[in-house]
């Protein structure tokens, strides 16, 4: 087992969004902040660093995890998707359309999270119903929203996935 | 031409669910938060707050933190008192007392929470590091932790305040004991809401960069209120104003809290200027339920004379706001009771109306703004009474409130608080919702869960909601203070279209609501127009409170617009050989009146005006770009309604919302779509504040929920599927009909909830006056009356 000082940064190699990536970082340094700070992904929020109100979810070899409760350094080795991951090039992935188009969004503080959380579920589960997907997004905190329109959202994608109506700003009559 | 000039818009982008232009950003990560802004060289702040609620500083010891590894400065009270007194909050009214909160205590600590020394490092966690070496010697002083108490006892919460009443009215004192007297029956309660905290997701946060070479002060705050926390800036630290910028990022979710001036942001400043770095405030979770403002604290004394006919006599309200240790800026604690007296009566006929309104000091943070303000508790207390009164008679709640609220025979019509009411769809609410519930089907539904051991019950709420606030509807609540913003417009030489604005956003859509109205002043395709928001560089305005952006972005850019216009008809009118009021424009195109085939585009008169001086009358002034003011002429009121319908589990005593109905009319909707995100976002809210949060102090002052796992937020499982229903009712004040509503579900979907709580409990002879309705209270309000112990059974 390797030891270190608080004040010793140590190397990290981790497959972050894709690609691989190597950093060093104070073992103290939590995995949120690891990607904020050291890796300049600000898509991670944290609105609570105590596990509670899932801002800070990300995909960790494609679970979804509490990056504040877990340490950067618990990152060697592993595959990491963060929300900046989601949209190719210029244009949204289908799932961030359906949230625009649904409104699921409003100060968008808890997004990141929530499209990490959905990722997961709808890896595991393409055809939730409702209460599945409620009961899923109970641990990610959104106080904008009422939750509703999330779940219409997911809902959308999880049934008619790419097909859905492209989300543009179009006029009433344009 | 007056502030308060309703201009022509012509609603065509308005009114529909238009997706939102800054999804894309929020989506995919790409938006920048206050945490996220990062400078070269930026030092980041650590606050070492109170742990006791009353004392007196006796002695901090800060040389170990100092010697700490990445600190660069420590300062206790004495040093930021040496460069600012704090923030001195008053009110120009007979009999209010002011106070001062010091940017970090300096003698006397008023709350548990407050800071009282400030560690700036090279990381936050040093700093925080460096915190756990600061010694402080603190006596302790009585405290005082209960509102109503604290107007008879000797023990002062702040020294400052004398027998800890701040302000204390009695501004419309009927006599009511005659109605009473007379009345077939009257209800009264004594309804305590809960002390809860807006807990937007996003923390508090402030980052400043002073740059002593240009003496210029750039700072980015995550407010409500940019240009207001300018001004008091420079009041407060005396620093030139016409040097500072304050920058709005991408804000988290306000909702109230982040409507106030902070004593951090101000400290944060002043470590700027001192260090001449940047220097970073972002407060984490815990700081932020114990510092940020907090409210809805209020003990509600409330009685309701109605007469056999169920027709309401007259209310009496009592009133006390349990105000914390300092009056916060600007809204001090008259954002609570005080303010919410003043239009407890205002969806009814209500003839007669006794209010008296205590603000009292106690020993807790601060209270201040939380969406709904202090219209909540009121409303909550009035429309419980109301199903009680209904229940005695034996009338529906629905029948009891069509029988008493203000109809379209009734307008205008003054409220006893003097308010006049000049229209609105009380009765077609009413109505409406009880459509929507299908309320005879409701109560057999209740009979039958009853047989089979389950409670469930309905609440309802009638509401009217003062909204686009300005100085009127100020006034009339009495602030005297005077309130318009600023917006400019351009046209640009291609005739694209530029707008800046003093309203930010934190969630409510004005990039996309703000375009919409800019467009449809034109007469142009919304991608056309850019709304410029988030400096005070760009133009002035009281910021994103009171549900007022919709109605002052309505007023300010449909001002600003018509002057751009006019000059631009007077161009048209000279290329299309027309006189001037004959020109129109819509669809990127402007046109004679009633003549379609004498046309041009829209750009081509822009770039007439700025490159081709043949085209210009005589006296022309070419400039497209205009700034104008706006502040509605008077009271701009919405209305609506909500019902809920709770399941109590007889065994765990969780109240469950099984189901929410709203019906809104905030005049015309400029998106709809937004306006429903609006409701059903303040409607968990509200389930929140009546079944979930509480912020509980002990008898010492300390705060017992400091963190998510202690202050429960509604998630998915706590709030159900809501029903929408509109009604449209244009406002005359403001162009395009529009009114506001941001507020209007946390203002009315807590006294639903507790109506349905009380609804379901009231077979079995309880009521719940105190809340949040937790299981532990309905427990023990179950077992007062012997029902937990017959092992369940219910006394059918
Ligand atoms: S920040 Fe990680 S759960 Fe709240
Ligand atoms: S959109 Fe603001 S917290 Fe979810």
């Amino acid at each position: 087992m390797r030891r270190a000082d608080e004040d010793q940064r140590l190397d990290v190699v981790a497959t972050v969004n894709g690609r691989e990536r190597r950093f060093s970082v104070l073992p103290r340094l939590s995995l949120a902040d690891t990607l904020r700070e050291e890796l300049g992904l600000y898509g991670v929020r944290t609105g609570c660093e105590h596990g509670v109100c899932g801002a800070c979810t990300i995909l960790v070899d494609e679970l979804p995890v509490r990056s504040c409760l877990m340490l950067g350094v618990q990152a060697n080795g592993k595959t990491i998707r963060t929300v900046e991951s989601l949209a190719e090039g210029s244009s949204l992935h289908p799932l961030q359309e359906a949230f625009r188009r649904h409104h699921a969004l409003q100060c968008g503080f808890c997004t990141a999270g929530i499209l990490a959380t959905s990722q997961a579920l709808l890896a595991e589960n393409p055809c939730p119903t409702r209460e599945e997907v409620r009961e899923v997004l109970s641990g990610n905190i959104c106080r904008c929203t009422g939750y509703q329109t999330i779940v219409d959202a997911i809902m959308d994608y999880a049934e008619n996935g790419q097909a859905g109506v492209a989300g543009g700003e179009r006029g009433p009559a344009e | 031409m007056s502030k308060s000039e309703v201009a022509q818009i012509r609603p065509k982008s308005i009114g529909t669910s238009i997706p939102r232009r800054e999804d894309p950003g929020l989506l995919t990560g790409r938006a920048r938060y206050i945490a996220d802004i990062v400078l070269p060289d930026m030092l980041h702040i650590a606050i070492l707050r109170s742990p006791v609620a009353h004392g007196r500083i006796r002695h901090i010891d800060t040389a170990a933190a100092r010697a700490m590894p990445g600190v660069e400065l420590v300062w206790t009270g004495q040093d930021s008192k040496a460069r600012c007194q704090g923030i001195a909050s008053t009110l120009e009214q007979k009999g209010f007392v002011a106070t001062i909160q010091p940017l970090l205590a300096h003698d006397e600590i008023c709350f548990v929470g407050e800071g009282i020394a400030v560690v700036v490092a090279h990381s936050r966690a040093q700093a925080e590091d460096a915190l756990a070496r600061i010694e402080a010697d603190i006596e302790e002083l009585p405290v005082v932790t209960d509102a109503a108490a604290a107007i008879d006892t000797d023990d002062l919460a702040n020294a400052a305040v004398p027998a800890n009443m701040v302000y204390r009215s009695n501004r419309v004192t009927d006599p009511v004991e005659e109605a009473f007297a007379s009345a077939a029956i009257s209800v009264e309660g004594c309804f305590h809401t809960p002390r809860v905290n807006a807990s937007p997701m996003e923390t508090r946060g402030f980052v400043a960069r002073h740059e002593w070479t240009t003496g210029t002060l750039t700072c980015w705050s995550a407010t409500q209120m940019p240009s207001f926390i300018k001004t008091m800036i420079a009041i407060f630290l005396q620093f030139p104003e016409h040097n500072l910028e304050v920058i709005t990022p991408a804000v988290g979710g306000g909702f109230g809290q982040k409507a106030h001036l902070h004593p951090e942001e101000l400290l944060t400043c002043l470590l700027s200027i001192e260090l001449g770095r940047p220097v970073s405030w972002i407060e984490d979770r815990q700081e932020n339920l114990f510092r940020a403002p907090q409210a809805k604290q209020q003990i509600n004394d409330m009685a309701l004379a109605v007469d056999d006919q169920g027709r309401f006599l007259a209310l009496r309200d009592r009133v006390i706001t349990d105000s914390g240790a300092y009056n916060s800026l600007p809204w001090t604690p008259l954002v609570e009771g005080h303010a919410g007296i003043l239009v407890v009566t205002d969806p009814y006929r209500i003839a007669a109306l006794s209010a008296e309104s205590l603000s009292v000091t106690t020993n807790k943070c601060p209270i201040g703004a939380y969406r709904g303000v202090g219209f909540s508790a009121p409303t909550l207390a009035r429309e419980v009474l109301i199903d009680r009164a209904a229940r005695q008679l034996g009338l529906s709640p629905f029948e009891i409130r069509r029988r008493n609220v203000i109809r379209q025979e009734d307008f205008p019509y003054q409220t006893r608080a003097g308010m006049m009411i000049r229209e609105g769809t009380f009765l077609e609410t009413v109505d409406r919702l009880e459509a929507m519930v299908g309320y005879e089907d409701f109560r057999k539904r209740q009979q039958e869960a009853f047989r089979e051991g389950r409670l469930l019950g309905l609440g309802v709420s009638i509401f009217s909601e003062v909204s686009g606030i300005g100085t009127r509807a100020l006034n009339f609540l009495d602030f005297p203070l005077t309130s318009h913003d600023t917006a400019t417009v351009r046209v640009e030489p291609t005739g694209k279209v530029t707008v800046t604005t003093g309203i930010v956003t934190s969630g409510q859509g004005h990039p996309t609501t703000l375009a919409q109205i800019a467009a449809d002043a034109f007469g142009v395709p919304m991608e056309d127009v850019t709304i410029l928001a988030g400096s005070t560089h760009h133009a002035v305005g009281f910021g994103t409170v009171a549900s007022r952006s919709a109605v002052f972005g309505a007023g300010t850019i449909g001002r600003a617009a018509e002057i751009v216009r006019g000059r631009m008809r007077a161009v048209a009118a000279r290329l299309l050989q027309a006189a001037p009021d004959d020109i129109e424009m819509t669809g990127g195109m402007v046109h004679v009146r009633d003549d379609p085939g004498r046309t041009m585009p829209f750009a081509a008169v822009a770039g007439a005006a700025y490159f081709a001086e043949a085209t210009h009358p005589d006296d022309f002034d070419p400039a497209l770009e205009a700034t104008a003011a706006f502040d509605p002429s008077d009271i701009v009121l919405a209305n609506g309604g909500h019902a809920v319908i709770v399941e109590i589990d007889m065994e765990t005593c969780l109240a469950r919302v099984e189901k929410m109905y709203a019906v809104e009319d905030c005049g015309r909707m400029i998106n709809p779509m937004i306006v429903e995100g609006q409701i059903r976002g303040g409607m968990a809210q509200g389930v929140g504040m009546i079944l979930l949060e509480e912020l509980v102090h002990d008898e010492r002052g300390q705060l017992i929920t400091s963190t998510f796992q202690d202050y429960l937020l509604p998630t998915s499982l706590d709030i159900p599927d809501i029903e929408i229903s509109h009604l449209e009712t244009p406002s005359p004040l403001v162009p395009g009909g529009i009114k506001g509503m941001g507020e209007s579900a946390m203002i009315s979907t807590p006294a639903a909830v507790a109506g349905a709580v009380n609804d379901a409990l009231a077979c079995l002879g309880v009521a719940i006056e105190q809340f949040p309705a937790s299981p532990q209270r309905i427990f023990e309000a179950l077992s007062k009356v012997g029902v937990m112990d017959r092992g369940n059974n219910f006394p059918v």
